[in-house]
């Protein structure tokens, strides 16, 4: 039958395509005739015209004309709307829609590695994460049912190619307008992370749960921003559909996590005495010091150590601010806090924008943001309460990517810059932490905790590393392990904070990674 | 002055360019039935001659429209039919691709209204021709009782549906309105238009509210009704016939400030009141907030429309049925997939000419009341028109009315075939006794003298 042959599989296309023609051929022949027909329908039997109608025509065709521009907004140049984009790309499924034929930009690391890419499948894109977990935190997923997040979502706009900023750019929109052929190429996004770190400080954690955020204090880009364990964004379906798992790979440690700071929190308890121009000794006995009967002493790690061994410890006597700090005194920066109070030390933390997440990025699309120091308002006369939070403990929570950047801010004259993971984002301050005199003073008495203090296993002559360990004791189990070190101790290029879960001593756990980081930094050209 | 056609050879020789622009309509729907049923054949569907059934219908449609005008020796406008029949054959069209009826079951409603609608249009057009339709006029108020009696009818028997109260069975007795309500309100305005036309106060701002009364609790009594039965599109379409109408009687614009002042504040009103509204207020505000929830319609349409780009992806070959009941509101979406932009700016020129051919109607009738009454029910068709088109493309909130001629909707169908029958029957113009007396007694005596001529 000849409708049949017409109507074959192979032959069909070409003939709906000569129908769809002779269709919108026909209806311009017929609008032809309209035009050359309607002087002999003059419609007599009506009164002579005046023309009134001319007006009224006028005003429905601008609206009309209005309602068209409108739709060719959306139908034609639909690319120009990233969030439309986004819509179609996760949930039409429309084969011949040309958004799913729309390569997103890349996604590099500082060098141009390229850390996320698209290619094309079978008429449709598919988007490939190189090395899986190790950056899945930081670019996020994207899935139909599940959304977007991390930078894939705030990026949204750029990797899609966002709004045409050259003439090439319009020309490319009005090819894709009359063909739909081309094959539309977002903007790359260059990261500021390096992937070579990146990748090192996810493999030095290993199976352990944890994070590592290393930036630069000077411009506030993040070269080192992992967390573990991690999720592939390309199986997020997995991850996100399976059961819920207690290690909460979801979770970004780095930004978003709140342990307690422990004794890392002092390189800001020493800020504020030197803030305050303290220059004497504290008295830091071995039977500790509480602000009350009622309350137990806090003591220090030597008094612990020494009853395990079965010896007795004769205290640290009267110490000046280094050696407390070299040697983590408990009771001396317990004495600080409360003798500075509360005014001095919430003026301080928020200062260093307590309670107050730091935007990195932000867009139509979402924000991506790290966490900062959460602590509640404390009665004043909670004494107990503020001598805890003044060596990290108590009430007191932290993220690690807020330690690596109060390091950065004392290794940049007490400045913090806003970090950022976008390369071209320029530089921005965040505000004065400290003054600069105080980063000043304070950055020897970092570099004398790891050559003569608690972090004297990773002093290295080579890499000059200043830092703080941290023990956070917690209700669950044992410590977190955390490590702040700023290299070189001078003039700090790198701000490298680790924090392991249940680690431990911060010495055994957390900072060999970071010494292995700065290292691994060094040997990239990274420490100059 | 032209005198209608004497007999039917004159009737069928007078409508020729009409015949030649229906055929060519014809030709393009039917280009578009072979596309339709070619990509389900290709798509592997056993058809049978069931497919042919619904261009059948059109090609009937078509057929009897025009006999029907020969026969009644009417004078209508041939442009308009010409619109008229290709617009409602495109609609049939568009449904039929969209599975909204099944050819091969005679007792499937979508089958008839096209029949119906046509015949409803013939008939209104035959009682109300010949300068007729004044006689609509001497209803008068009963005009403002029916059309509140429908919407109370709704409110009683209706059954709440999507959020509005939705028809009685298989009618939307409320689509009737844009005709009812529009004849009460040419009548109405044509019967003071003297006195409305009388402002007062320094610069005339104040509206003669004395004349203006009835009206004003006309419209109380029926905005009430329709915002209970949350049909805010019927509610803005008639708001615009009525200021079209006021304006273009009484020669007054201060009535389209009034109008647009108080239809502001009583659509924010309506709008703090109703959570029916604010939820597509913020649905078209910020489409993207709840993408699979309140917007997912408008941006399945949207993304079709989208993916059918410039020229289209051709009839049968898109993929219309993933957005949500494309073939009532949303038809136009399907449109701009399956026939491209091109296609859309091609269907608002047709709807363009005719708009143009019903204002030109109404601007060059005689008689004030048909007049406005013309102007109306284009009006309200433009409005209509223009809402639905609005609302698909986001350009303005969705109102949930249909496009006329071609969304699926029976009731609706066949009252745009009425009003579209009663521009046709103004457009017939007076009757040709009374105007041919008044000019040349003469010649209505020669009329009287070929009468033997015609029955020979």
């Amino acid at each position: 039958m000849a409708l049949e042959s017409l109507t074959d599989p192979t032959r069909w296309p070409v003939v709906r395509v000569a129908l769809h023609a002779g269709l919108l051929l026909a209806l311009a022949y017929l609008l032809q005739r309209i035009r050359d027909l309607h002087p002999q329908l003059p419609m007599r039997q009506l009164a002579r015209g005046k023309g009134g109608e001319r007006r009224a025509l006028l005003v429905l065709i601008l609206l009309f004309a209005v309602v068209l521009l409108h739709q060719a907004s959306w139908q034609l140049t639909g690319m120009l709307r990233p969030q439309f984009m986004a819509f179609m790309q996760l949930y039409d499924r429309r084969d011949f829609n040309p958004a799913h034929r729309l390569r997103r930009g890349r996604i590099l690391d500082r060098n141009g590695e390229v850390l996320v890419y698209s290619e094309e499948q079978a008429g449709r894109v598919r988007r490939h994460y190189r090395d899986g977990p190790v950056f899945g935190h930081v670019v996020g997923y994207r899935h139909p049912r599940f959304g977007a997040t991390g930078l894939e979502a705030v990026a949204s706009v750029h990797l899609d190619g966002g709004t045409p900023l050259r003439l090439a750019d319009w020309g490319r929109v009005g090819r894709q307008v009359l063909t739909q052929d081309e094959h539309p190429r977002g903007h790359d996004l260059w990261l500021t992370l390096d992937a070579e770190l990146q990748r090192h400080a996810v493999a030095l954690l290993g199976a352990r749960r944890g994070a590592v955020v290393m930036l630069r204090p000077q411009d506030g880009a993040l070269l080192v921003l992992a967390s573990t364990p991690g999720f592939d964004p390309e199986r997020i379906a997995a991850t996100l559909g399976g059961a819920e798992d207690a290690a909460a790979p979801l979770l970004n440690r780095a930004t978003q996590g709140l342990y307690p700071p422990g004794s890392t929190f002092k390189v800001v308890m020493a800020a504020l005495a030197l803030e305050h121009g303290f220059n004497t000794t504290i008295d830091c006995p071995a039977e500790g010091f509480t602000t009350s009967a009622r309350y137990p002493r806090i003591r220090d790690h030597e008094y612990y150590e020494a009853r395990e061994h079965g010896t007795q410890w004769p205290g640290h006597g009267a110490i000046g601010l280094g050696t407390a700090l070299a040697r983590s005194s408990n009771v001396f920066f317990a004495k600080l806090g409360v003798g500075y109070g509360h005014a001095a030390f919430y003026a301080l933390a928020d200062r260093l924008h307590a309670n107050r997440p730091i935007v990195l990025h932000h867009s139509a699309h979402g924000r991506y943001t790290m966490q900062t120091l959460r602590l509640p308002r404390l009665d004043p006369d909670d004494r107990y309460g503020l001598a805890q939070m003044s060596l990290g403990q108590g009430a007191l929570l932290m993220s690690p990517a807020q330690l690596a950047l109060i390091g950065a801010a004392v290794g940049n004259q007490g400045v913090a810059m806003r970090p950022r993971l976008l390369r071209d984002q320029p530089p921005e301050a965040l505000g004065q932490f400290f003054s600069p005199t105080t980063s000043a003073a304070l950055l020897p008495l970092l570099r004398a905790v790891v050559t003569e203090g608690t972090a004297r296993a990773i002093d290295d002559p080579a890499l000059r590393i200043a830092g703080k360990t941290g023990t956070a004791q917690h209700a669950q189990g044992r410590a977190h392990s955390w490590f702040l070190g700023l290299a070189p101790a001078e003039r700090p290029t790198l701000a490298v904070a680790v924090l392991v879960e249940r680690g431990g001593y911060g010495a055994v756990a957390a900072a060999p990674i970071a010494r292995a980081l700065i290292e691994q930094a060094a040997r990239r050209g990274l420490l100059r | 002055m032209s005198a209608p056609p004497p007999d039917l050879r004159a009737a069928w020789a007078l409508r020729a360019p009409e015949r030649e622009l229906l055929a060519w309509g014809l030709l393009c729907v039917g280009l578009g039935f072979a596309m339709a049923i070619g990509s389900a054949q290709a798509a592997g569907a056993r058809l049978g001659a069931e497919v042919l059934v619904a261009p059948a219908l059109l090609l009937g449609c078509v057929v009897v429209i025009h006999l029907g005008l020969v026969a009644l020796r009417c004078r209508g406008d041939q442009l308009l039919t010409a619109c008229i029949a290709l617009l409602a054959g495109f609609g049939l069209l568009v449904r039929y691709r969209m599975g909204a009826f099944d050819p091969g079951d005679p007792t499937d409603p979508g089958l008839y209204a096209l029949p119906l609608g046509v015949t409803a249009m013939l008939v209104t057009c035959a009682l109300a021709m010949r300068g007729r339709h004044t006689r609509l006029a001497t209803a008068g108020w009963l005009w403002a009782a029916l059309s509140l009696a429908l919407v109370v009818v709704v409110l009683a028997l209706g059954q709440r549906f999507r959020g509005a109260v939705y028809g009685v069975g298989l009618v939307t007795p409320t689509e009737l309105l844009k005709i009812t309500a529009v004849v009460f309100m040419a009548w109405f305005v044509d019967r003071h238009a003297k006195a409305l036309g009388e402002w007062r106060g320094p610069g005339s701002i104040w509206p003669p509210l004395r004349a203006l009364w009835p009206l004003v609790g006309f419209w109380a009594a029926l905005a009430a009704l329709l915002l209970w039965q949350r049909d805010l599109g019927m509610l803005a379409v008639l708001a615009t016939v009525q200021l079209v109408v006021l304006v273009a009687g009484s020669g007054r614009r201060g009535y389209l400030w009034w109008g647009l002042g108080l239809g502001c504040a009583l659509g924010a009103a309506a709008l703090g009141l109703f959570a029916h509204g604010q939820r597509r207020l913020a649905a078209w505000l910020d489409p993207f907030a709840d993408p699979t929830g309140a917007s997912w319609q408008i941006l399945q349409g949207l993304s079709g429309m989208y993916s059918g780009g410039l020229w289209g992806e051709g009839l049968g070959a898109g993929n219309p049925e993933y957005t949500p009941i494309a073939q009532s509101d949303f038809i136009y979406a399907v449109i701009g997939e399956e026939f491209g932009f091109v296609g859309c700016v091609l269907l608002v020129v047709f709807v363009l000419i005719l708009l143009w051919r019903g204002l030109l109607v109404a601007e060059r009738t005689r008689d004030r009341f048909g007049r406005l009454l013309g102007l109306g029910l284009v009006s309200a068709l433009a409005c209509q028109t223009l809402l639905n088109l609005g609302g698909v493309t986001k350009l303005i909130p969705l109102t949930g009315i249909t496009l006329p001629l071609i969304s699926q909707g029976g009731t609706s169908l066949v009252t745009v075939l009425v009003m579209l029958g009663l521009v046709l029957a103004l457009s017939d113009g007076p009757a040709p006794r009374a105007s041919g007396a008044r000019r040349q007694p003469r010649r209505s005596a020669q009329r009287g003298a070929q009468r033997p001529d015609q029955t020979q």
